[in-house]
C-alpha cells in the first residue's frame, strides 16, 4: 500500500478505498510481478498467444516469433474481411492485421523467424538457453524433429518452463488429430448443450467466443505461474506442461459429466432457461429499444434476464405480471423448477414482456425489486462508465495504430497491476530490439539475415 | 410446445451402461503399426505426463492454504479448484447448513443428487467443484464466528469471499482489518461486476446474468434471418472463466508475495470482466468503426471455412481458414463431388484468404459443402477430411463425449473412487504435466465434515469450545 492510501485509509468509506487501491489511472506507478521472466511464444491462432498475452500483461517480456512476410494465419482473420489495421509490417505497408489477431497479442515483441532455415534454429536455440518460459503450438513433436523441442531445452536450460498447447496432445489415439477452437466445444460437448432443443426450433449453437482457446489459454498461463513459483520458492526445476484443447470443455462440463456416470441421462439443450433454477432466465420483450435505428443488430427486439427464484422474489414477480394464480400454484422452489412448470411459467412471462422493450421490462422488475439484466450488445457495453473506470475496457494511444479501444486485464490487483502497453505490433517490428539484445547480432548481421530472408 | 416433453409423472427408465462401457484402448493399440521412430515423441510425453504417475510427483502448490469463504455463486468455488489440484490445502467456508448452490439439482430431481455414506445430499453443480477441498461451517454474521475467523487468519495465504460490495468490511472481516491481522494475506474478492464502480450495487446474482450484462448472450445464436435469438451458454460459462482469471490474479499476488514484493495485496475479479477480456475483437472493433458484433449462428465472422453445419446423422465441425486446409478440404470434398470442388476452386472470388471472408462469399462456401455433408454422417464426414489431415470432428453429445476414446485414454474423464460418494464420472484437472501435474484425490466432502479437523489444528479448539460453537449455531 502506497503511504499516500495508508494514512487515512481506515477513514475511507470502503468503495473510496477500492477506488483508491485499484485506481486505473496509477497503474503505470506500481511494479510489475513478471519483471524480468522472459517468456519466447511461438504460437499461432488464439490458444497459445493468448496465454503468452496473460504473462505479458503482468509484465513479462514476452517475444513472439511468428513467420516472416506474412506472419501468423490470424492476422489474416477479420470480420467480415472489413476491419485492418495497418501496416502488416514496415515492408508492407498497404496490407493490415486483421482484427482476429487483436486481444491475444498485447505488450509482446515481435520477432519474424523462419524456422525452415537452419540459422533460425541457432536463434531459437539461442533464445530459450536465456529464456524462462517457452510456449509453442505447433503439431506434437514438430519442435522436437528440429531439435528445439522440450528435451532439447531443458537439458540447455533446466530452469526452463516448457508449455505446449494444442489440439489433442502428443500421445492418445487422436494424438495426429488438428484441432481448432470450435473443435473442442463441438467434440468436447460445449454445443451440445447450448441453444434451444429441437422441439423449440432450435439446435446445438457455439458460444461466440473462441472460448475453448482464450480459456484454454488462461490455464496454461495459470500452470505457468504455478510452476514459476515451484520452481522460485521449492525445487528450482523447470517443467514440461502440456495442455489439449479438447479437455477444456470436459473439465468446464464436469457436472453433466457427473449426471451421466450416475444416472445414464444425457443432458439436453434448454434454451435461456435454467435447469437448475427457476425462474431465472432470459425473457423475450416484445419491442425494439432502437426502432428507428438503421443499424439491424438495434432493430433487434430486446431481450431481459429476470432472476426471482427465491419464494419472495417469485411473488412479487407474479404480482408484477399480474398472474398471483402463478404463484399460488408453484408456491416452493422445487414446484417451479421441474421441467412442466419451466415451459409453463416462461411463456406467460414472455407475453407480460411482449409489449415492452428491454429497458421497460428491467426499470419495471428493479421496481418491485426483482434482479434482472437487460441483454446488452457491444456498444452498449462499451458506453458504460462502469468498465471504463475500472479500465476493463479502454481507450489507449497504440505506438503503432494510434486510439484504439481495447480490453484490459481482467483482474484488478491492488499492489502489482497488469496493464496494457500496447494492442500489438506489425509482423517483425521487434527483430532489431531482439536480435541485438539476446543474441547478439550486428546491424550488418541483421541485414545480412534479412536478405537471406531468414526473418 | 411438445407434449411429448410433459414427463414429469412419467418418466423412461434408462438403462446405466456401465463406464467405460467400451473399453479403453490399450497402448498397445494405440500404437499399433506406427514405426518406431515415429513414436518415439509420443512414447516420451506420454511416460512423462501420464495421470497414472501422479501421485509420486511432488505438487507446485503444497504447504498454500486457501479460504474459500464463498457461498451462493460458482465462481469462486471454480477459482479455488484451481489451488486444489495443484496441491494447496483448501478449506471451504459455508454457513451452517451449507452452501445453498449445494442443493440445487437439474429440475429439482432429488434422484439426481449424490449421496454421501450419512445420508446427506449433495447436487453436482456444486460437488465439481468440491475437488480435494474440505468443508468447515461457520456463521460470520455472528460475532463468535468472526473471532473465529479472525483467529485462522494469520495461517492463511488466500482468502476468497464474495459477500456483497463492503459486507465484510462492514463486520470487521474485510481486506483493512484482516491485512493488518496477516500483511502476508492475499484477499481475493469476487462477483458478477465488481465491488466499486457506478454498477457495483447492481445485485450479484449467479450466470448468466454476468452472460447478458456484457455482450456474450447478444452474440450468441443464429441471426434474426436465421431464425435464432441471443442464446446463453448451456453452462455458467461466465462464472467459470471469471473464476479463472480470479485465480490468476490471486496466483500473481502469490508469486508476487514471494518473489519481491513480501507481503499480501487486494485483488478483485468478476465474472463479466473475465469474458469482456476474451470475447474476441468485440471492443476494438466497436472503437473502430462503430460496428455491433452480430450473431452468426455456428459460422464464424473472422474465418471462412470454420464452422459447424448438419450433415446427416447431426452436425459436422469443419475447420481451415488458410489456403493449405481450404483446398485440402475442397479436395476431400471433390472424391465424391468433382462438380463442388470444381465450382469452389475455380471461382476467382473465393481465390485470397481475406476474400473468403464477406457475407455472401460465406454463404457460398456453406451451401455447397453441406451439398456435401448431407448425405454423410458425422463419422464419415470426419474420417473423409481426417485422411487429408483437416481439423473436423462431429457435434457430441455427452454420452459419446464420455465414451470417447481418446478422453478416456488420455484421462480426460476419470472416474473417482470417493471415500464419502463412492464412484463419480468427472472431468479430469486440465493441469497436465511433468514435474508438478494436477489432480483429483477425492471429490468433495459432506457439510462441515472438517469442522473439528481444521478448528482443533488452526484455532487450537478443544471439545468443549466446539460444542459450545455448536450449540450457538456458530459452526
Amino acid at each position: 500500500m502506497t503511504a499516500a492510501v495508508s494514512k487515512n485509509v481506515k477513514d475511507m468509506t470502503f468503495e473510496d478505498f477500492c477506488r483508491a487501491v485499484f485506481d486505473t489511472t496509477k497503474r503505470f506507478d506500481k511494479p510489475e510481478v513478471l519483471k524480468g521472466i522472459r517468456v519466447v511464444s511461438t504460437t499461432q491462432y488464439i490458444l497459445g498467444p493468448s496465454c503468452a498475452a496473460y504473462l505479458a500483461e503482468l509484465g513479462a517480456e514476452t517475444i513472439k516469433v511468428e513467420l516472416p512476410k506474412r506472419g501468423e494465419p490470424m492476422r489474416h482473420t477479420t470480420p467480415f474481411n472489413e476491419p485492418f489495421l495497418y501496416p502488416l509490417s514496415r515492408w508492407m505497408p498497404d496490407k493490415g492485421t486483421g482484427l482476429g489477431f487483436f486481444g491475444a497479442n498485447p505488450n509482446e515483441y515481435f520477432l519474424s523467424l523462419d524456422f525452415h532455415k537452419p540459422e533460425a534454429i541457432q536463434i531459437m536455440k539461442r533464445l530459450a538457453a536465456k529464456t524462462d518460459v517457452f510456449a509453442e503450438n505447433y503439431r506434437a513433436g514438430t519442435f522436437d524433429r528440429w531439435g528445439i523441442g522440450a528435451r532439447q531445452h531443458m537439458q540447455v536450460n533446466p530452469r526452463v518452463i516448457y508449455q505446449w498447447m494444442g489440439g489433442f496432445g502428443g500421445w492418445g489415439p487422436g494424438r495426429n488429430r488438428a484441432s481448432y477452437d470450435i473443435l473442442g466445444q463441438a467434440q468436447g460437448g460445449c454445443f451440445s448443450i447450448t441453444g434451444w432443443h429441437k422441439e423449440y426450433g432450435g439446435m446445438p449453437s457455439k458460444q461466440t467466443i473462441w472460448i475453448m482457446d482464450y480459456w484454454g489459454g488462461a490455464i496454461s498461463a495459470f500452470n505457468i505461474l504455478a510452476s514459476l513459483y515451484w520452481r522460485d520458492n521449492v525445487s528450482g526445476k523447470g517443467n514440461f506442461l502440456e495442455y489439449s484443447q479438447v479437455h477444456g470443455a470436459q473439465r468446464h462440463l464436469t457436472d453433466f459429466i457427473a449426471l451421466y456416470g450416475k444416472t445414464g441421462i444425457v443432458p439436453q439443450r434448454f434454451g435461456n432457461w435454467e435447469p437448475l433454477l427457476c425462474v431465472h432466465g432470459i425473457l423475450k420483450c416484445g419491442k425494439s429499444s432502437y426502432p428507428n435505428s438503421k443499424n439491424p443488430q438495434e432493430q433487434e427486439v430486446g431481450f431481459c434476464l429476470v432472476s426471482a427464484y427465491k419464494d419472495e422474489d417469485f411473488a412479487k414477480l407474479c404480482k408484477l405480471i399480474n398472474r398471483a394464480d402463478l404463484a399460488k400454484q408453484y408456491p416452493t422452489h422445487a414446484d417451479r423448477v421441474a421441467a412442466d412448470a419451466q415451459s409453463a411459467i416462461y411463456p406467460e412471462l414472455d407475453k407480460w414482456a411482449a409489449d415492452k422493450t428491454k429497458e421497460d421490462v428491467d426499470k419495471a422488475c428493479k421496481a418491485a425489486g426483482i434482479l434482472s439484466q437487460p441483454v446488452l450488445n457491444s456498444k452498449e457495453v462499451s458506453a458504460s462508465e462502469h468498465w471504463k473506470l475500472r479500465g476493463t475496457i479502454q481507450w489507449i494511444d497504440d505506438p503503432t495504430f494510434g486510439d484504439v479501444q481495447t480490453q484490459g486485464p481482467a483482474y484488478q490487483l491492488s499492489e502489482t497491476p497488469g496493464r496494457i502497453r500496447w494492442a500489438f505490433k506489425p509482423v517483425g517490428a521487434d527483430n532489431e530490439y531482439v536480435l541485438s539484445k539476446l543474441c547478439g547480432y550486428s546491424g550488418s548481421a541483421i541485414a545480412d539475415l534479412e536478405q537471406k530472408e531468414i526473418i | 410446445m411438445a407434449d411429448k416433453w410433459r414427463t414429469e409423472k412419467k418418466r423412461p427408465t434408462i438403462k446405466i451402461l456401465p463406464w467405460p462401457a467400451i473399453p479403453t484402448p490399450t497402448v498397445d493399440e494405440v500404437y499399433a503399426g506406427v514405426d518406431e521412430k515415429k513414436k518415439e515423441y509420443s512414447l516420451w510425453v506420454e511416460s512423462a505426463v501420464r495421470q497414472q504417475f501422479n501421485a509420486d510427483k511432488p505438487e507446485s502448490l503444497d504447504g498454500i492454504r486457501v479460504l474459500d469463504c464463498t457461498a451462493n455463486m460458482q465462481i469462486g468455488h471454480w477459482c479455488s479448484s484451481h489451488f486444489s489440484e495443484l496441491g494447496a490445502e483448501v478449506i471451504m467456508v459455508e454457513p451452517p447448513g451449507g452452501d445453498p448452490t449445494r442443493k440445487l439439482t437439474p429440475f429439482g430431481r432429488q434422484e439426481y443428487m449424490f449421496q454421501d455414506k450419512n445420508g446427506g445430499k449433495c447436487g453436482a453443480r456444486f460437488l465439481a467443484e468440491a475437488r480435494n477441498k474440505f468443508s468447515v461451517t461457520l456463521d460470520l454474521e455472528k460475532e463468535e464466528g468472526r473471532a473465529l475467523l479472525k483467529k485462522i487468519i494469520p495461517q492463511v495465504d488466500i482468502l476468497i469471499e464474495n459477500a456483497p460490495p463492503g459486507h465484510y468490511d462492514k463486520l470487521g472481516i474485510g481486506y483493512r482489518q484482516l491485512s493488518e491481522l496477516n500483511p502476508r494475506l492475499i484477499y481475493l474478492w469476487v462477483g458478477q461486476r465488481g465491488q466499486w464502480g457506478p454498477l457495483k450495487d447492481e445485485p450479484g446474482n449467479l450466470d448468466p446474468t454476468a452472460q447478458c450484462s456484457m455482450g456474450f448472450v447478444h452474440g450468441t445464436g443464429a441471426p434474426v434471418a436465421f431464425g435464432g435469438t441471443p442464446t446463453r451458454s448451456g453452462w455458467w460459462l461466465c462464472d467459470q472463466v471469471g473464476g479463472t482469471f480470479a485465480a490468476m490474479g490471486a496466483m500473481a499476488a502469490l508469486y508476487a508475495r514471494e518473489r519481491f514484493l513480501g507481503h499480501g495485496q487486494f485483488v478483485e475479479c468478476t465474472a463479466a470482466e473475465g469474458v469482456i477480456r476474451i470475447i474476441d475483437y468485440n471492443w476494438g472493433w466497436h472503437g473502430m468503426d462503430g460496428s455491433i458484433r452480430p450473431r452468426y449462428g455456428n459460422w464464424d465472422l473472422a474465418i471462412n471455412i470454420y464452422a459447424v453445419n448438419p450433415c446427416a446423422d447431426g452436425q459436422i465441425m469443419v475447420g481451415g481458414g488458410h489456403d493449405r486446409l481450404w483446398f485440402r478440404i475442397w479436395r476431400t470434398v471433390g472424391k465424391d463431388r468433382p462438380e463442388l470442388e470444381q465450382h469452389i476452386c475455380e471461382d476467382p472470388k473465393l481465390r485470397v484468404v481475406t476474400d473468403r471472408l464477406p457475407h455472401y462469399m460465406q454463404v457460398e462456401t456453406y451451401t455447397t459443402m453441406c451439398d456435401w455433408t448431407k448425405d454423410k454422417t458425422r463419422f464419415e464426414c470426419e474420417t473423409a477430411l481426417q485422411e487429408e489431415e483437416v481439423a473436423s470432428g462431429g457435434v457430441s453429445f455427452l454420452d459419446e463425449v464420455c465414451e470417447f476414446p481418446h478422453y478416456k485414454y488420455r484421462g480426460h474423464i476419470m472416474q473417482v473412487d470417493d471415500l464419502n460418494y463412492g464412484k463419480v464420472l468427472i472431468g479430469a484437472s486440465g493441469f497436465i504435466g511433468m514435474n508438478t501435474p494436477g489432480r483429483v484425490k477425492w471429490i468433495g466432502r459432506p457439510v462441515g465434515q472438517d469442522n473439528e479437523d481444521v478448528y482443533r489444528r488452526l484455532a487450537g479448539l478443544n471439545r468443549e469450545n466446539l460444542s459450545g460453537l455448536k450449540k450457538g449455531g456458530v459452526i
